[in-house]
């Protein structure tokens, strides 16, 4: 081989080296397009599962109006202390860190001059269960934290005042049990979502707040957060990632309209200020709600946010139950105001007539036993159905219940909506009872069947008869209208996207077949009940406006210990009712003394708004 | 006459070598900048990549030094600088001398400086080889032409492997390969050659694996293989780099995500002691996509070409060997680096020549490509 050809063969050795680097080249270009580009979406996603956390936003949550617009419970932004553990981080073990968070709450408590909220175990569980999101340490700042934090750390790393959301009811407790209250708690997620953290939303607690939490909550949205490897929020923007995985605004929640009429709801709670009591009103022409009032109330702005033990504990453990709504969640029974019921019962059947008269002596015998008339001294003497109810002789009624039987009695009321949930858009609401023969069988097995003196018992509403307040206030309406049974109303609608109020239309149940000379006798006794002299609700009588109604005095508990629920029932004005009104008013004397002037306050207040008493 | 010769020389230089070779560091200094950014500090100092920046002039400095020193003036100085470049890697593994790093002892103290004795041992070693294989008296069919070359190679490889960095061991071999290609070893026994190298490793794995004991310092490399066949069987540890680099490619798509906008490294998922060196392809790959990643390719292309062409013009086979080992040395690091992020190869050492950030290599890198050159403005005409 010649010295040339050598070299030749030298050069293209060369050649077939170059060429098999450039070809080892090649392959790396090869590999990298098949994960640069056929598979990049894959690497892609698998990226954002490691680093990619989804945070649930809550919506803005939706407003209560009063149906004149005054607003019952709103948003207010609330201070927050928050601390960045990215930044408080240290090395090493992840107790290093939370004793390092726990150093600065210390730090904070005493410039604050306030006890921490947090306790170890709670930044533990923070840092365990949603690491990359800020650390609340105080809620509700006062400006003057504010002022002060804002002063004197100056320099410190990791800490922050944010802004949240928080709920107030601008007319402190008015109405408080029908708006309820909100917590703060996890929401339960759909399957289909994927967030990787949810903060504690505003949920409600009770009333509409817990009716309607799902429209007052809105949609949430999602908002995109870079952790780092060791799981820590990266807060620095990261345009590059988060704007490709695309994030969604969170939508309000819708406002809510309530039928409830802030000045009678005023009233009716002013009425019964001081005293274990309810107080429903009612426009009998639609079954608006118009008050809805229990007492004794509460300030649901002191249990929304942080709650001390101490406020939570003297509100649940106070035994006249504050937080209970005694329109629709207790079981009173009716007493007297049940009268009515009964007599238009016994007048429908044909069983009686406006001039049924009975004899009272002030006692009634049922064989050996003694059903008393509360005029059980003197009596009542001979009286027809009219005087009967206006003086509410339970003797008169025994006879007349006895006459027409149980049976059409429990019939006609629970078409009166007794014994049953009303459907009002509460929550805890109860059904009340009318019992029947086969009830007491069920129930009372000791006591064999209906008796005869059951049947006396709940001719006068009593014995195992029991209804709500919300109930009476119905019934009360129904002879105010003539026959026509709505359902209780109390959310005229809400609001959509749009602004615009989709409401829901009144619901008409029932219309009773009564006959009207029947209706216009008992309305009549109703109405001379109060303004009659010898009414028994004489006390309950305004001027210039004519208020019907019945008086109630209901016994509960053990025989002799005297234990009373005073009621009244009413509506007004007489010839063309707005207001039908169901009052009660626990351990009081006597429907006509404890209740009645309760009621001429309260229907003063609605009728002569000027020279009322004691209105707010 | 000696004064206008200097620089006629430079004239002479390969401009495209040149040209690709600055592009290269100085996009790789953006990457470093990239790599230890952080949004979190003020974007005006960046410590790694101005350090980065004073280690590319000093090998710039090389580079011209060496592209005008004659090559075959060294060949009186290359076994001197073998014994320096066995003797300092003897050194690493005296205790109290060697500095370990990342479970390896690969680093002496020089001048107040960590220096690696492997960076000058490659070079010299190549240095040798190329002497020795282009003695005229020697006939490549020969046996003792390919034994003699070993020997040569064996004692820098070993003491490499001792310390422990499998990864280089093996580049310095498949160079010594490349170079005995090119010194024309018969086709015959160059396949014979390849087939035993072959077997060696072979048996070297079986070792690795039925007799673990025998070789203990090497039982990071068992790890590591098992880990490239299933990076998942453990993806907290041994197989996380993997996995990472590979996110960072792969996630980087056709345009990647943006100048310093890469999160892999941002976020500590690529761990940030070597996202800097080792590292640097899956930062870049990340942010500049697979166009990016194609050009860093084909700049790497042009210094190759550049670099088997001074072989091919060189004057005489020394000069020729010489420019085809140290090309073959770029190739080596460059694939092997690349491979190992995109999981073609096992996770090794290696990093990439001339982006990764590392003073000694950049400085060796440089100096490497200037003797290329010196063969090249000396070449035939």
């Amino acid at each position: 081989m010649s010295a040339s050809s050598l070299l030749n063969d030298e050069v293209f050795r060369l050649r077939l080296l170059l060429a098999a680097m450039l070809l080892a080249l090649g392959t790396l270009v090869a590999r990298l397009y098949w994960m640069q580009v056929t598979n990049a979406a894959l690497f892609q996603h698998n990226l954002s599962e490691q680093s990619i956390r989804r945070v649930y936003v809550p919506g803005q949550r939706g407003q209560i109006f009063a149906r004149d617009g005054t607003l019952l419970a709103a948003n207010q932004p609330s201070y927050n202390l928050v601390l960045y553990l990215e930044e408080l981080r240290r090395p090493g073990r992840w107790q290093n860190t939370v004793t390092n968070v726990e150093a600065v709450v210390q730090q904070l408590a005493r410039l604050l001059g306030q006890p921490p909220q947090l306790k170890r175990s709670d930044i533990l569980a923070h840092v365990h269960r949603r690491l990359p999101l800020p650390l609340v340490a105080w809620r509700n700042l006062t400006p003057v934290a504010r002022a002060r934090i804002a002063e004197r750390t100056l320099g410190w790393r990791g800490i922050a005042v944010e802004v949240e959301p928080s709920r107030v009811y601008p007319e402190g407790p008015l109405a408080a049990h029908v708006l309820g209250y909100v917590k703060r708690a996890e929401p339960e997620l759909g399957e289909d979502d994927s967030f990787n953290y949810v903060e504690p939303e505003l949920t409600g607690a009770a009333g509409i707040e817990r009716r309607f939490d799902h429209a007052l909550r809105g949609a949430p949205g999602e908002k995109i957060i870079a952790v780092d490897v060791s799981g820590y929020n990266y807060r620095y923007q990261l345009p590059g990632l988060a704007d490709k995985l695309g994030h969604r605004d969170a939508v309000a929640g819708r406002d809510v309209l309530l039928s409830l009429d802030p000045r009678i709801q005023r009233l009716a709670e002013n009425a019964l200020d001081g005293l274990n009591g309810a107080a429903v009103v009612l426009d009998p022409n639609n079954g608006d709600v118009l008050a809805l009032a229990s007492q004794p109330r509460f300030d649901p702005n002191e249990l929304t946010g942080f709650i001390p033990t101490e406020t939570w504990q003297a509100l649940s453990q106070n035994p006249d139950k504050p937080l209970r709504n005694r329109t629709i969640s207790e079981n009173y029974a009716p007493g007297s105001i049940f009268k009515p019921v009964v007599a238009m019962a016994a007048l429908d059947l044909a069983r009686a007539s406006p001039n049924t008269s009975y004899n009272c002596p002030g006692h009634f015998m049922l064989g050996k036993a003694r059903f008393n008339c509360w005029e059980k001294l003197a009596g009542h003497g001979t009286l027809n159905l009219h005087d009967a109810l206006m003086y509410s002789c339970n003797v008169y009624f025994f006879n007349l219940g006895l006459h027409i039987g149980p049976e059409v009695i429990h019939d006609r009321a629970l078409e009166l909506g007794l014994g049953a949930r009303s459907g009002i858009e509460l929550d805890g609401e109860v059904p009340g009872l009318v019992p029947d023969d086969e009830w007491k069988r069920r129930e009372r097995k000791a006591e064999g069947g209906w008796r005869e003196g059951d049947t006396c018992n709940m001719s006068i509403g009593q014995g195992a008869v029991l209804v709500t307040p919300l109930q009476m206030a119905n019934v009360a309406a129904v002879l105010a209208n003539g026959g026509k049974v709505w359902q209780p109303h109390l959310v005229l609608g809400l609001r959509d996207a749009q602004g615009v109020w989709q409401r829901t239309p009144p619901k008409l149940t029932r219309v009773m077949a009564w006959n009207a000379n029947h209706l216009r006798l008992v309305r009549e006794a109703m109405c001379d009940v109060i303004n009659a002299p010898t009414g028994t609700g004489k006390h309950a009588k305004i001027a210039g406006v004519l208020v019907a109604g019945k008086t109630g005095t209901a016994e509960h508990g053990s025989k002799g210990e005297g234990h009373k629920w005073t009621w009244m029932i009413a509506f007004a004005p007489y010839d063309a009712p707005r207001y039908a009104v169901a009052m009660l008013v626990e351990e009081g004397v006597s429907g006509g003394s404890t209740v009645a002037p309760l009621l001429q306050k309260m229907m003063q207040g609605i009728f002569h708004p000027d020279n009322a008493e004691g209105e707010g | 006459m000696s004064f206008f010769r200097f620089p006629r020389r430079l004239l002479r230089l390969d401009w495209t070598l040149v040209l690709a070779m600055l592009a290269l560091f100085i996009g790789g200094l953006c990457f470093i900048y990239s790599a230890s950014y952080r949004a979190a500090e003020l974007p005006v100092s960046n410590p790694l990549a101005q350090k980065q920046l004073r280690f590319g002039l000093i090998g710039l400095a090389a580079f011209l030094a060496m592209a005008l020193l004659d090559y075959r003036r060294l060949r009186d100085l290359a076994w001197p600088l073998y014994l320096l470049g066995v003797l300092g890697l003897a050194l690493v593994l005296v205790p109290g001398i060697g500095k370990k790093m990342y479970g390896a002892v690969r680093w002496i103290s020089l001048a107040g400086m960590q220096v690696q004795p492997s960076e000058l041992a490659k070079l010299a070693t190549i240095l040798v080889l190329a002497r020795f294989l282009s003695n005229p008296g020697r006939d490549p069919a020969h046996f003792s032409y390919l034994a003699l070359a070993f020997v040569i190679v064996l004692p820098p490889v070993l003491l490499i492997l001792k310390e422990p960095d499998l990864s280089t061991a093996s580049t310095l071999l498949g160079v010594t390969l490349i170079m005995l290609f090119a010194a024309g070893v018969p086709l015959r026994t160059f396949v014979i050659l390849l087939c035993g190298g072959g077997l060696v490793i072979g048996a070297l794995f079986a070792l690795l694996f039925l007799k673990p004991d025998w070789v203990p310092h090497l039982g990071y490399v068992k790890e590591r293989i098992i880990v490239f066949f299933d990076p998942g069987r453990d993806p907290l540890k041994t197989g996380w780099n993997a996995i990472q680099s590979a996110l960072a490619v792969g996630s980087g798509g056709l345009w990647g995500k943006g100048y310093l906008q890469g999160t892999q490294d941002v976020l500590g998922y690529l761990p940030r002691t070597v996202s800097a060196n080792d590292f640097i392809f899956p930062v870049i790959a990340e942010e500049v996509g697979f166009v990016g990643s194609s050009v860093l390719l084909s700049l790497y292309a042009v210094v190759l070409f550049a670099g088997v062409r001074a072989a091919a013009v060189a004057q005489d086979k020394m000069g020729r060997l010489l420019a085809a080992g140290l090309t073959g040395l770029v190739f080596c690091h460059v694939f092997v680096n690349i491979a190992m992020t995109i999981g073609l190869l096992p996770i090794m050492g290696i990093p990439l020549p001339l982006v990764s950030y590392g003073g000694t290599f950049v400085v060796g890198a440089m100096a490497a490509l200037g003797l290329v050159q010196s063969v090249y403005v000396r070449r035939r005409l």
